[in-house]
């Protein structure tokens, strides 16, 4: 169980034999230099696999904004009791190359996107990676710290629902199963109501410091560490039965000893692999949470730009989560590997 | 029915300064948070949109503003004289106002400002439409800037009057127009200090401001010191943070958060109807089935809106019968036309030959369904206003009438109707004159900008139509443009084109520790130079 949801799609895209590649012979594999070369072509196809993602990413979005209805030129001057003149509307097509047929337009985005430069937003009519860097901090320490509540949460009612019985055992799948079927923008709306309107204990919009941040990391954590939990908790029942717990047991080890030394490891090696999908669960419910509590952020930055048929800004912003996922699944695949010995060790076989 | 007036009194009452018992102190920071969105460039020079319109009426002054009735009356200039063919305006400027980077206004600057407007590279959609009938600007003298027109335009100074054709200051225009749009110079109540993208907006007090619009409560700088204009997308979360006093002042308010504001201590609300056309449905007329009268007909007589009015939003609306806003002059109501008479509708859709129903109850002719395309912009509309949407749905229902729901974000929302793909629809059109039925239902606006949008959306091509609208916008004769607009708006509500249905509100909520809070007559925007904080 564990080990194959350890081992992702990442990992067998390494193992996987490539065509193009020279097949290294027996005597070869055992020297030192092919097990340097392994190594270098696992990082290189690790590299070709990430191009690969933000290419199509890119692709994807560029072609599905273009194909929705709606004229970005139109949306860059449009909007609400306005309306477009010609010579407007001619001027910003001519600004934004969009009097150019769509392959030419694509390709010149591509060219643009390969030497770094990820363009001028339409709509706000500065520099791509300037809006992104200005936005992006906000996202990111939203999403990490909905990721680190998230795990507490999630440890703490896997190991509390395993030890206290039946009746915890239910309560806590519940909890579990509820939380990670809440709609982000539904939740959102309840705590508002609850710990803003009602207690008065929170805001219910961003402010300078922390306290603002309450509502907005419990929405993105709640249905996350439902989700973490129910693997979680699953693996930990599979680990309390397992013999290496017995013979620790056997040793005297304390129960507390055994949960946190040997079974919460194991327990938690699905989370980690799941991790690399939180993130891309965290960012979508991001643009749902920074909406609602009206916070600075990518995820606004994103729903605006769909809005408005900003395409640079869309694709630079798919582009640059995409990076993170990719950077996300590297990161939780080594973490695997620190925490599960096994996978060090065919590591090695590789 | 006696909540309802109370709620409505409410409302006009606060179309005068919201309280006069204490004394205003100078002093302190409001927060304003807007539901209307952030501005992509806060020049409302450049696109044209209410966000910019909003913000801009703190920072930025007209030449002319508008009184309670809709009456012109001076602001940066003092008098408009037309010459006698109609063909050019001499506008007559104050001598003593100075933008806030020191830059004197004189007629140089109304020249260098129509230009910017008209420049294509601005990119204004707004302001370059109002100016379509002015040809250039001369300078006669410091104070007095002559616009010389192309045809007679008797709205010239109803637009003028607009935010979106406010004066900036000419050297500000000078730089780039990244720079503009940062932070454009006026000379309004207020600066620009910051903006930090999908935060807010700091404006700051002009500390030498002199140019108080008429009807103002009091001459001379701001009370506050300071306005943190906030974006606060979500209207649940918006009205939740007034409510626990984290912001001020609040904009469009839903129907059920005005009545619970109404019944708070703490809470009170501010109302005006948006000038220019009322929320209305636009019926297309030059597509089947709507390019039939007695089909038209047949749909008004059989979508019964005022219980779902009277339900949906709270008794916070009034149903209306006029294609214009109660706040815009030259409104004319023809109840008659839009009686419910279910029995009326069937007679006449068997007259039009929609005579066999399918199996699911909708009308049928030559085995074509009765199908009525209904796109919904979610922008515009709020949940209360979809929720009404689908109670004329369910009216129409009844006689036939297969109304197909298409909730849509803004830039599909237009696509569809630049492609007339649709059978009725409702637009929003806010213009201080009456001058918004000529762009509405004049002919020659059937014909697509290049953009594909087209504001005629009911399609309605009547020479006897276009030349009362074209009269109406020519003369300098009140009489003559009273009579004219009132006989297109009979000609459009014969027709059965339009079902209105109730004013455009502004709907502010403010936490009653803010006192002196009022609107603007000329665009109903809030007009905070009065406001203090207690």
């Amino acid at each position: 169980m564990t080990h194959t949801v350890g081992n992702d799609g990442a990992e067998a895209a390494v193992r996987a034999p490539t065509p193009s590649l020279p097949t290294p012979t027996p005597e070869l594999r055992r020297s030192s230099r092919s097990r340097g070369w392994v190594i270098v072509r696992g990082v290189l196809l690790r590299i070709g696999g990430g191009l690969f993602v933000l290419w199509a990413a890119a692709t994807l979005t560029f072609f599905g904004l273009r194909l929705i209805p709606g004229d970005p030129a139109q949306a860059i001057l449009g909007g609400p009791g306005s309306q477009a003149s010609a010579e407007a509307l001619a001027q910003v097509r001519a600004d934004y190359g969009l009097d150019q047929p769509i392959w030419v337009q694509y390709i010149a985005q591509l060219g643009r996107l390969a030497t770094g430069d990820l363009g001028t937003s339409y709509s706000l009519r500065s520099p791509v990676a300037e809006v992104i860097g200005a936005q992006i901090g906000g996202t990111l320490l939203l999403a990490a710290l909905a990721l680190i509540v998230a795990w507490a949460i999630a440890l703490g009612l896997a190991v509390w629902s395993t030890r206290g019985g039946r009746i915890a055992a239910a309560v806590g799948s519940t909890l579990e199963i509820v939380a990670a079927a809440v709609p982000h923008f539904w939740l959102a709306t309840v705590l508002v109501l609850v710990f803003s309107t009602a207690l008065r204990w929170f805001p219910a919009v961003s402010t300078a410091g922390p306290e603002g941040l309450v509502l907005p990391v419990l929405t993105l954590a709640l249905p996350l560490a439902g989700f973490l939990g129910q693997v979680m908790r699953e693996s930990v029942l599979d680990a309390l039965s397992a013999p290496f717990v017995l013979s620790a047991r056997a040793r005297g080890e304390s129960e507390n000893g055994v949960r946190w030394r040997h079974v919460l490891r194991h327990g938690s090696l699905p989370g980690i692999a799941l991790s690399g999908w939180a993130f891309g669960f965290l960012v979508s419910g991001a643009v749902v949470v920074e909406t609602i509590f009206a916070r600075p952020g990518l995820g606004r930055t994103l729903l605006n730009a769909v809005q408005l048929r900003d395409v640079p800004l869309v694709v630079g912003v798919v582009l640059v989560v995409a990076l993170g996922y990719v950077i996300m699944t590297v990161a939780t695949d080594a973490a695997s590997r620190l925490a599960d010995p096994r996978l060090r060790r065919q590591g090695v076989a590789l | 029915m006696t909540a309802t007036t109370a709620i409505l009194l409410a409302g006009c009452a606060g179309a005068s300064p919201a309280t006069t018992e204490s004394t205003p102190v100078a002093g302190g920071t409001l927060t304003y948070a807007t539901g209307f969105g952030e501005p992509t460039c806060l020049d409302p020079h450049v696109g044209g949109n209410m966000p910019q319109a909003l913000l801009g009426t703190n920072v930025l002054e007209s030449l002319f503003s508008q009184d309670a009735d809709g009456a012109i009356v001076p602001w940066l200039a003092t008098a408009g004289t037309p010459s006698a063919d109609g063909l050019s305006w001499d506008i007559t400027l104050r001598d003593d106002v100075t933008f806030t980077d020191g830059t004197p206004f004189d007629a140089e600057a109304v020249k260098a400002n129509v230009e910017h407007m008209k420049d294509p590279a601005t990119a204004s959609s707004t302001a370059i439409l109002a100016l379509g009938k002015v040809a250039d600007v001369e300078v006669v003298d410091p104070t007095t800037a002559r616009f010389v027109l192309s045809e007679p335009d008797s709205a010239l100074l109803e637009s003028l009057a607009q935010t979106w054709l406010a004066m900036e200051s000419p050297a500000g225009l000078t730089r780039s127009q990244e720079e503009n749009c940062e932070a454009p110079i006026g000379t309004g109540p207020f600066t620009v200090e910051s903006w930090t993208k999908q935060d807010n907006v700091t404006l700051v007090r002009n500390e030498s401001y002199n140019s108080s619009p008429t009807g103002a409560a009091h001459e001379g700088t701001a009370y506050l010191d300071k306005i943190v204009w906030r974006f606060i997308p979500d209207p649940a979360t918006r009205f939740a943070a007034l409510q626990a006093g984290q912001v001020d002042v609040i904009d469009e308010m839903q129907p059920d958060n005005v009545v619970t504001a109404t019944s708070s201590e703490d809470l009170a609300v501010l109302q005006g109807a948006l000038p220019g056309a009322s929320i209305r449905l636009e019926l297309n007329s030059g597509y089947a089935p709507f390019d039939d009268e007695r089909v038209r007909k047949a749909f008004i007589a059989s979508a019964d809106v005022n219980p779902g009015i009277e339900s949906l939003f709270f008794g916070t609306v009034e149903r209306s019968y006029s294609v214009l806003s109660t706040s815009t002059p030259y409104g004319a109501s023809y109840e008659d036309d839009f009686a419910i008479d279910v029995d009326k509708a069937n007679t006449l859709l068997d007259e039009a030959g929609w005579t066999t129903r399918d199996a699911d109850g909708y009308r049928t002719k030559d085995g074509q369904r009765l199908t009525v395309d209904f796109p919904i912009s979610t922008n515009q509309s709020i949940p209360a206003e979809q929720s009404l949407f689908e109670q004329i749905q369910a009216t129409t229902k009844e006689v036939g009438f297969d109304v197909q729901l298409h909730p849509l974000d803004l830039s599909s929302w237009y696509a569809s109707l630049a492609a007339w793909d649709f059978g009725v629809t409702s637009a929003i059109y806010t213009k201080n004159s009456a001058d918004v039925l000529r762009i509405l239902y004049d002919s020659a606006n059937i014909q697509p900008a290049p953009s594909g949008y087209h504001p005629n959306h009911s399609h309605v091509d009547i020479p006897e139509l276009d030349e009362l609208l074209t009269k109406a916008g020519q003369t300098t004769d009140a009489d003559e443009r009273a009579a004219a607009y009132a006989d297109a708006q009979k000609i459009l509500s014969d027709g059965a084109y339009v079902l209105p249905l109730y004013d455009h509100l502004q709907k502010i909520g403010y936490r009653t520790s803010v006192q002196g809070l009022s609107l603007l007559p000329t665009l109903q925007l809030p007009y905070l130079a009065d406001a203090w904080v207690q």
